[in-house]
């Protein structure tokens, strides 16, 4: 499953996105799946969420099946408008 | 006169090139409607004592363009009688005093379109993936909509 990484969160990973995640996993679980490879990440485990198939899922208990062709990404807050 | 021709429409676009009012104006405009209501979100040059050089704009284009299009259905759920709408957001650079968002809606009368407007812009600030980052003279700085639910704004 590719993740993509946007606006702080590609600042502090380094790249847009890559694919390494489990199929089936709590939201919680996948953060912790992540910032073991990116640690630099933790700091802002408090002000992110995710985007699973494009709807916003909160870091928690929420269990996620992901597909191969799934698109996560992680949403740090944002500022349009 | 066939109303029926002119069918309600959204017009969403996410570019790097200028935004225009005329543009997004001429768009939403009807022959059988009454009022248009817009908003510009245009760049200020200060923050918090802070000369702001220019904005920067990054987006999760395809989930952005979901979510506005998921706005637009609310809009003409809660104004039925709204027209025509535009969102057009601008990403990359965007100088000082220059656009970063117009949006524009057209309806019979003006109540439906203003209250559409400040619907629109206030809950793209909440939902939609669009990330805006500040540059200053030495640094920069990621923004945060106090609209966003997960930020954390008393750190």
């Amino acid at each position: 499953v590719a993740v993509q990484y946007f606006a702080r969160t590609r600042e502090l990973v380094g790249l847009c996105s890559e694919t390494s995640v489990p199929q089936q996993i709590t939201s919680l679980q996948l953060w912790e799946e992540i910032t073991k490879i990116h640690p630099r990440l933790v700091v802002i485990w408090d002000q992110v969420v995710f985007a699973v198939q494009q709807e916003y899922v909160l870091l928690g208990d929420q269990l996620l099946i992901l597909q191969p062709r799934d698109k996560v990404a992680i949403i740090p807050p944002i500022s349009g408008g | 006169m066939d109303e029926s021709a002119d069918m309600p429409k959204d017009f969403i676009k996410l570019k790097s090139e200028k935004l225009s009012v005329d543009e997004v104006s001429e768009i939403v405009i009807s022959p059988y409607y009454g009022a248009v209501s817009l908003f510009i979100g245009t760049t200020r040059n200060n923050f918090e004592g802070k000369k702001v050089i220019h904005l920067e704009y990054e987006a999760y284009t395809s989930m952005a363009e979901t979510k506005i299009k998921k706005i637009c259905r609310d809009v003409r759920q809660k104004w039925p009688s709204v027209k025509h709408i535009a969102v057009h957001h601008r990403l990359g650079v965007v100088p000082v005093t220059e656009a970063s968002v117009i949006i524009a809606v057209s309806s019979p009368h003006r109540a439906e379109s203003l209250e559409a407007v400040t619907y629109c812009i206030n809950t793209l600030k909440a939902s939609v993936p669009i990330w805006k980052k500040e540059i200053y003279e030495d640094e920069y700085s990621w923004k945060e909509n106090k609209e966003c639910f997960w930020a954390n704004s008393e750190k």
